[in-house]
């Protein structure tokens, strides 16, 4: 545990690190790099409703990292969770859209429902595929990403597509009223007592459970787990299914939630820092915790720069490809003893 | 200053460190150059060090080195070359991928940079038939069997006008007509004017082709070089094990672990066991090749509850699919296997498990342990198998518990927190048998479970082994090391290309399975 939390405490200083060479280079390119951290700390910590907007990004972001550190845990590299979020979105919006008008007890829960499973089933193929006959998980979910990325846009302007929009923007109905759950400032108790026991139930599945101990075995040596009887087809199935189900999860919220309803192309680089911030957070659910804070609070400044730093909004992506490199260098050694059953088994 | 006599090789003061480890001490030895020199020692003596260090592979952190009495730089690969030092590898070295003429090619200093397949076979032929390699050179590598995959490494490290060859371990993947083929190859070589020195720890066979002997322990230089005609095999024994080691170990086992040739017929009879139930039944099993070994056929095997089944073979001939099939791990086209007079041919490995099956896998570190998970957590994988996976564990429990499990095998460890690959190899297999010799066990399949360990833990594997049969387990014991067969087994099956070749009752006689190894008989 000490060790996890050290591992954190390094991957920040790397996080900064990266934020020193985005101020380096905002300085170059002419703005003010301390404008630009103040108005940064600002927004996303220091400011009075800061930490509101800071929570807001940060509990979706963190039900998504704790299935991205299931799967990865486990050996299975699922950088799909951006698709499988869209598709847990775009399940949710299918149900309040067909069945509006029927009670909120009834509808919400089928929401939920509908969200998990498509969040499921879409990591289903690239799983099965995996475990049935070797095919590369990076490829295929990452591949999968992009065709949920082509069905949101077809769905949303067209079966759930709004007559009364602008037509710029492509979008479903807003949800109705009574479904929501929480409003615009995403911020409710349902959403938090969520986030909270999906921490909990994840925490507890990694480190109290028969699964978490094996998995984590198997990620680091799957030929080990298959000589002492484990049928990784299972164990990867598992893994897969709920990295897509909470990544669904965390689609179903941001609908029902702040966004209120489905557009086109919404969060597009969700998925991606979920994945960070496992990475981050050295697959360790706690430091996950920490790290989703972290990343939610940048997600919030990102609508204070233009204002405060005259920097536009991108500079915020600019910050999180840095942040994405420098994690990448300092985990490549990391990454290498998850690795290892990409090897061939050698002979005895 | 006196004259000395002219040396192949001078070591003077070497040492040589990995971090902590002092793996040798101030070595000073001199070879005479166009002999057959023996360097033995028990494993982690320092052989192989050793003999890296004068291949250039292994810079020493002190001493000097000298060949033909001419002082080079050590630790330079290309050095050692130039000068003629050769070594050929305990595991090989050779890409499986190429040919023999390529990997001829491939060690040659001289070489066109474009060439045709063609002339390069045209050019290497001759060198293989001098040194008398029944190998085509269009043959990859990898399809070659092992004795001929020897000999085209030997060749490999001759085609540089070679003056001093060095062999590590040769003789620990060939029968022992293999053994009889490669000392007659050294014998020649010597008369041609190469001075060999050979990394060996079985006395037998160094009584049998060296000229002088070498003894190394614990990293020290203890006795040599001698003259090989000057000593015995129970001299020699007591230099290799050292005086404090011999005494725990009874004397077949110490005769086991340094194979000194004393009559197998001496050896005592064990008490059949026939009358016991029998523990396994593999009725005619039958498989279908795969990317890790030959295909089975017709395997038939009993082990009946107390008795050790030794299985010898040339690697390479089925031995791993055998233990993979009964295991679970391969799947059997025909025939049936009953553990405990249970039919268990349809049953995953986890179902077999649960039945008492037990297995100590060929490779320690891939197979058995996850090096990069903690102690606790590679302790606890079988018990973790059984039963739903979502179940609740307590870590602390299992810690505990591992913590007392691995104090009763005697395992030396600071925390059940450390990750496996931080032990080492004799600790690393002891975590294992703790884990697969436990209670429940009804049949241990122990594939390889002493190599690479050194005296005290191989002596350790083999007591644990008895132990389980002495509580009614079967045990099947995979090695290619005979003596430790020879020592332990009840009874012995050899295989050779995926069947049982022969089925041998004590007392074994080495003539015989080795005969049975290469199919002679």
């Amino acid at each position: 545990m000490q060790g996890n939390l050290a591992a954190v405490g390094r991957a920040l200083a790397f996080v900064l690190l990266a934020l020193a060479l985005c101020g380096v280079l905002f300085q170059l390119a002419g703005y003010s790099a301390i404008e630009m951290f103040e108005s940064i700390a600002d927004g996303a910590f220091l400011n009075p409703n800061a930490w509101q907007g800071s929570l807001r990004w940060a509990m979706p972001l963190f039900i998504t990292a704790c299935g991205v550190v299931v799967s990865f845990r486990s050996g299975y590299f699922n950088v799909g969770a951006q698709g499988q979020f869209y598709m847990g979105a775009i399940g949710a919006t299918f149900v309040v859209d067909f069945l509006n008008g029927y009670p909120a007890a009834l509808v919400v829960p089928l929401a939920f429902v509908a969200a998990i499973a498509c969040g499921a089933l879409w990591v289903a193929w690239p799983g099965y595929l995996r475990v049935a006959s070797g095919a590369d998980e990076v490829i295929t979910t990452l591949m999968g990403n992009f065709i949920a990325s082509l069905i949101l846009i077809y769905v949303t302007g067209g079966i759930l597509k709004d007559p009364s929009g602008t037509g710029q923007v492509m979008a479903s109905r807003p949800v109705a009223e009574a479904y929501r759950i929480s409003s615009e400032t995403g911020l409710s108790p349902a959403i938090v007592g969520i986030t909270v026991a999906v921490g909990v139930l994840t925490w507890v599945l990694v480190n109290r459970t028969a699964f978490g101990v094996l998995s984590g075995l198997a990620g680091r040596n799957p030929t080990m787990v298959v000589w002492q009887g484990a049928r990784m087809s299972q164990l990867g199935l598992g893994a897969f299914a709920l990295s897509g189900a909470l990544a669904g999860l965390a689609g179903v919220i941001e609908v029902l939630g702040p966004n209120g309803r489905l557009v086109s192309g919404f969060l597009p680089t969700h998925g991606f820092t979920a994945i960070l911030i496992a990475l981050v957070a050295g697959l360790s659910v706690a430091g996950a915790a920490v790290v989703s804070l972290f990343f939610g609070g940048l997600a919030a400044a990102s609508l204070y720069l233009p204002v405060l730093a005259g920097l536009p909004a991108a500079a915020i992506d600019i910050i999180n490809a840095a942040i994405a490199l420098f994690i990448t260098a300092r985990a490549a050694p990391g990454l290498k003893w998850l690795l290892p059953r990409r090897r061939a088994v050698g002979g005895g | 200053m006196i004259a000395e006599p002219p040396s192949a090789l001078r070591c003077t003061s070497i040492s040589v460190r990995y971090g902590d480890f002092a793996a040798l001490t101030d070595v000073s030895v001199a070879f005479a150059p166009r002999l057959i020199h023996a360097v033995v020692g028990q494993n982690g003596a320092g052989k192989t060090t050793f003999a890296r260090v004068v291949a250039g592979i292994v810079r020493p952190v002190s001493g000097t080195l000298e060949i033909d009495d001419r002082e080079i730089a050590a630790g330079h690969v290309n050095r050692s070359r130039a000068a003629g030092v050769e070594l050929v590898h305990q595991s090989f070295a050779l890409p499986p991928s190429f040919t023999v003429a390529e990997t001829m090619e491939f060690g040659a200093r001289r070489g066109r940079p474009i060439f045709t397949r063609r002339e390069l076979e045209a050019r290497w032929a001759r060198h293989l038939e001098n040194l008398g390699v029944q190998a085509r050179l269009s043959d990859r590598i990898r399809d070659l069997p092992v004795e001929s995959q020897q000999g085209v490494e030997i060749a490999r490290a001759l085609v540089a006008d070679a003056r001093l060859l060095i062999l590590d371990e040769p003789t620990a993947v060939l029968s022992p007509k293999g053994v009889e083929t490669l000392f007659q190859r050294l014998r020649a070589l010597k008369a041609s004017g190469v001075t060999i020195l050979l990394v060996l720890h079985k006395i037998r066979e160094v009584l049998a082709v060296a000229d002088t002997v070498t003894v190394l322990r614990g990293g020290r230089l203890v006795k040599g070089p001698v003259a090989a005609s000057s000593v015995n095999a129970r001299e020699l024994s007591a230099a290799i094990i050292g005086a404090e080691a011999e005494q725990s170990l009874t004397v077949r086992d110490e005769e086991a672990l340094i194979g000194s040739d004393l009559p197998a017929e001496a050896r005592t009879v064990v008490a059949s066991k026939g009358s016991a139930p029998a523990i396994l039944v593999a009725d005619r099993i039958s498989t279908r090749p795969d990317p890790e070994g030959p295909a089975l056929g017709e395997v038939s095997l009993a082990i009946a509850s107390g008795e050790i089944v030794g299985v010898a073979g040339v690697e390479g001939n089925g031995q791993r699919t055998l233990v993979r099939a009964l295991t679970g791990l391969a799947e059997i086209e025909s025939g049936r296997i009953r553990l405990n007079d249970e039919d268990v041919a349809g049953f995953s490995t986890g179902e077999r498990r649960a039945r008492g099956l037990r297995v100590i896998p060929f490779e320690r570190n891939s197979e058995g342990l996850s090096l990069l998970s903690s102690l606790w957590e590679n302790w606890s994988a079988r018990q973790l198998l059984q039963g739903s996976p979502l179940k609740f564990i307590s870590p602390a429990r299992f810690r505990a518990e591992c913590d007392s499990a691995l104090k009763r095998w005697d395992v030396r460890y600071s925390t059940t927190l450390q990750p496996a690959g931080a032990l080492s190899g004799g600790n690393a297999q002891k975590l294992i048998l703790a884990r697969e010799v436990d209670r429940d066990a009804k049949l241990v399949i122990a594939a390889q479970p002493t190599r690479g360990l050194d005296v005290g833990a191989t002596a350790f594997v083999w007591r644990s082994l008895r132990d389980a049969t002495a509580r009614g387990c079967g045990v099947l014991l995979i090695s290619s090391d005979l003596d430790e067969l020879f020592d332990i087994s009840d009874r012995l099956v050899v295989m050779l290309s995926g069947r049982i070749a022969a089925e041998f009752e004590p007392p074994f006689h080495l003539s015989e399975v080795g005969a049975a190894m290469t199919g002679a008989r």
